[in-house]
């Protein structure tokens, strides 16, 4: 007898536990917007999460929530920007100097205020010298000015475009602090690896293997934000594991289209989950043909028509993106408000015109059926570049060019095109960045050493074009600028020194619980200050 | 006498069968479907037994599934039996000298055998095929440079117990050269266990090869089964059947060759037994 009473006190004890987590559960409720902990699908683990040296999206993913860059790209803010670190921006009339206002009362981190010196020292020392974008726009930075701790001057030895460095300020200005860097060697900065910023979030830990933990910083200057208390990314590097643990609520959001598009279909039918295609329009990628003009008949302009009238651009959207993708006109994306002309050549999709076209620059077909060989080394980074390759190795054989593909790991792909230029077709992922000048014009210009990836590593040169180039780089009205790039568009896709097949943004996929996603054109890689979980 | 003992053992007959199946589906491959496996035949994804041009539907890209098959059978039939081959031969070789020559040659000839086991052989295959890059040629080095030690030291225990036979030691006398000696008189006779273990390589090769399809390490310009499943897995949840049927496949012809091949052992074990 006695051990049942001592059961019954038990159960007495369980349903009064049971009773206050309900109690406790509703006391959690009503302070839902406050809180939450957000737990997303990583697919990577980046080396060096240092913005301000990697500008790339998968440094961003993480530490855009830690770094603050000097202003967000915006739907709606003046001039597409949402101001950050600096409050304004000015040009001076000859294009040598621009003039950062920059925002007070913001402290790092480890508790140091944010100062004008350490954007002059995060401009001078990582922007120009290391960063992969900041090179281009930033190569005639010669000194920035602090007159006061809130006043940035950017001093330029050439003429640059206001709109240029506009269009660079969300990808390529991450302020990381002076006083952890300074006197450093920047590259090998443990920092690099544990971030100090500014932003909603604070880096608190990293697990190799498993997950990024960051948590809510308190001290944060907009009032009100972030929203969250932490952030977690839990490292899936199957992308098969995101869809399954979005069903699980395991994680509550996958972006980058972690969850496959095949399975899109079928997740945006299962109940709580959204799939929501927003939130990536200043992140456009585009799928490239890049050209190896070394080789003698990729040389010939006849060739790489017959090349792009061989590649059916419809197919390519509808089978291998499943729809969530746009047939390319030129080298800048139809969605680019800014700079986007229409006034370009159509290759349209005719197997018998490029077959004439081969048969015009004198490569006939030899007894196999075949005109020649190549090699296609598609790049290895996302399945449909991979598939494109299998498609268009097809697609080539329609007009009887035997292409052998080469497949590569990601290291391997990079050394073989763009070092050892090992290629003779290759297909790569370029992301177009708001403004042809940040990272769509080296994949034409020529001169570029050997070994900078992404960049024209195919031997083209075209002296009208690089001349184009060069103006453009050193205008400063708006609108004279963009019709220079008007024509740019206009000779690339008459000579095709590359060839842009299609360019698409990524989808995320969330549990109905997430709320204020994808609300900014670099949603992804922005800071996330306003976004919460419902519970 | 051995067929009418294989016939007795129904797992031997149904190997025989499925590997005779095989071998039909790859040598008819060719003459059933001339076009190139990889073409795109059809809309992508369509559904097994929609179609009858299509009977077992098509992949991401409008492959035709069927014809992959077939095709596919062929690359890993040949896959199995070159990587079979080559570590045979390289196995019995350095199993012979070893064992014949005795002293220093065979304790350096079975540590550096040692050596290659205690690497485990799919890590050896991946690393070189991932260092030379994926082709037909790189696929079957790497799968025998796995494969060879088991041969080598059944030879090598072979060729211990020969060469101390009395016609050996008469070729001596006779002064025969001692590399003679040892591959036109005892390579020979050690042969026949070796090849005992042929069945099991070509079964490992089989699957080797499709794991390292699977992994993205297989030559891109031929289809085989192991990188039909790996294609298919992205859409496993909606498209399953692009999965199962390569790994059906898969699966039936490693249990065919393994089958065949333990038949003829366990008939010539009988025939052995009986004598």
């Amino acid at each position: 007898m006695a051990g049942f009473e001592i059961s019954r006190r038990k159960v007495l004890a369980g349903s009064a536990f049971l009773l206050a987590s309900t109690a406790l559960r509703s006391i959690g409720w009503t302070q839902a917007r406050k809180g939450g902990r957000l737990v997303v699908a990583a697919d990577s683990e980046p080396r060096n999460l240092n913005p301000a040296i990697v500008a790339s999206n998968g440094v961003f993913f993480v530490s855009s929530k830690v770094i603050e860059p000097l202003a967000e790209a915006s739907f709606d803010g003046q001039g597409g920007l949402d101001p950050r670190l600096a409050t304004s921006w000015e040009g001076s009339d000859d294009g040598l100097s621009v003039t950062f206002k920059l925002r007070e009362g913001v402290t790092w981190h480890d508790g140091k205020p944010f100062t004008s010196a350490d954007v002059a020292f995060s401009a001078l020392s990582i922007w120009k010298p290391l960063q992969n974008l900041g090179r281009v726009v930033f190569k005639n930075l010669e000194a920035v000015e602090t007159p006061d701790a809130h006043t940035a001057v950017f001093k330029f030895a050439e003429p640059t475009p206001l709109q240029l460095i506009k269009n660079a300020l969300p990808a390529l200005t991450s302020v990381v602090p002076k006083h952890v860097y300074e006197g450093t060697d920047i590259a090998a900065n443990p920092a690099n690896n544990a971030p100090i910023g500014t932003g909603p979030f604070k880096f608190a830990e990293h697990k190799a293997g498993e997950y990024y933990r960051l948590v809510r910083n308190d001290k944060y200057w907009r009032e009100g934000e972030p929203q969250l208390d932490e952030i977690i990314y839990r490292v899936l590097p199957d992308r098969a594991a995101a869809a399954g643990a979005l069903e699980a609520d395991e994680i509550q959001l996958a972006a980058f289209s972690a969850v496959p598009l095949a399975d899109l279909e079928r997740i945006s039918k299962v109940p709580g989950i959204k799939v929501i295609g927003d939130g990536y329009e200043a992140l456009t990628y585009q799928l490239v043909v890049e050209i190896n003009h070394r080789r003698k008949e990729l040389a010939d302009l006849k060739v790489r028509q017959a090349i792009a009238h061989a590649i059916d651009k419809d197919f390519v959207v509808k089978t291998i993106f499943l729809g969530h993708a746009t047939p390319s006109t030129g080298p800048v994306p139809v969605n680019d408000k800014q700079f986007y002309s229409s006034d370009v050549p159509a290759y349209a999709f005719d197997v018998a015109k490029a077959n004439a076209l081969l048969d015009e620059a004198g490569y006939a077909r030899g007894d196999n059926g075949n005109r020649f060989a190549l090699k296609l080394l598609p790049a290895p980074y996302f399945s449909e570049t991979k598939q494109f390759g299998d498609y268009l190795r097809q697609a080539l054989a329609a007009v009887g060019i035997d292409a052998e593909l080469v497949n590569n790991d990601s290291a391997a792909h990079q050394k073989a095109v763009y070092t050892d230029h090992a290629f003779d077709l290759a297909i790569a992922p370029p992301v177009f960045r708001g403004d042809p000048a940040i990272s769509t014009t080296i994949l034409v210009q020529s001169g570029i050493p050997d070994g900078v990836p992404f960049s024209n590593q195919g031997g083209y040169k075209n002296a009208e074009l690089d001349a184009l180039i060069a103006k453009a780089a050193e205008t400063l009205d708006d609108k004279s600028r963009t019709g220079l790039y008007d024509q740019f568009q206009k000779i690339v896709v008459e000579d095709l020194p590359l060839i842009n097949v299609a360019e698409w943004g990524f989808i995320t996929v969330a549990r109905d619980s997430v709320k204020n996603i994808a609300n900014n054109p670099r949603w992804a890689v922005s800071n996330w200050a306003d976004t919460y979980v419902e519970t | 006498m051995t067929l009418s003992r294989m016939a007795r053992s129904p797992e031997a007959v149904a190997g025989f069968v499925i590997l005779g199946c095989l071998v039909l589906m790859a040598l008819a491959a060719p003459i059933l479907f001339p076009r190139d496996p990889l073409s795109i035949a059809g809309p992508a994804l369509l559904r097994p037994f929609q179609d009858w041009a299509l009977p077992l539907g098509t992949d991401r890209l409008g492959r035709d599934v069927l014809a992959g098959l077939f095709h596919g059978a062929r690359t890993s039939l040949a896959v199995g039996l070159a990587a079979a081959a080559a570590s045979i031969l390289v196995g019995s070789v350095v199993g012979t000298v070893a064992g014949f020559a005795g002293g220093l040659v065979d304790e350096v000839l079975m540590r550096i055998t040692d050596a290659f086991q205690t690497v485990p052989g799919f890590l050896l295959s991946l690393a070189l095929v991932s260092v030379v890059g994926p082709s037909l040629s790189v696929v079957v080095v790497a799968i025998a440079l796995s494969a060879w030690t088991g041969p080598a030291r059944i030879a090598r225990a072979e060729v211990l117990s020969i060469r101390e036979r009395d016609y050996v030691a008469s070729a001596r006398v006779i002064g025969m050269h001692p590399l003679e000696i040892a591959f036109r008189e005892v390579l020979p006779n050690a042969l026949p266990p070796v090849l005992a273990l042929s069945s099991v390589i070509v079964a490992a090769a089989i699957l080797t090869e499709a794991a390292l399809s699977f992994l993205g390490l297989g030559d891109p310009n031929r289809v085989t089964w192991g990188g039909m499943i790996a294609e298919g897995r992205a859409v496993l949840r909606s498209a399953p059947f692009l999965s199962i049927i390569p790994g059906i496949a898969l699966v039936l012809a490693v249990l065919g060759v393994y089958l065949a091949g333990e038949g003829i052992v366990e008939s010539s074990a009988t025939r052995r037994g009986n004598a």
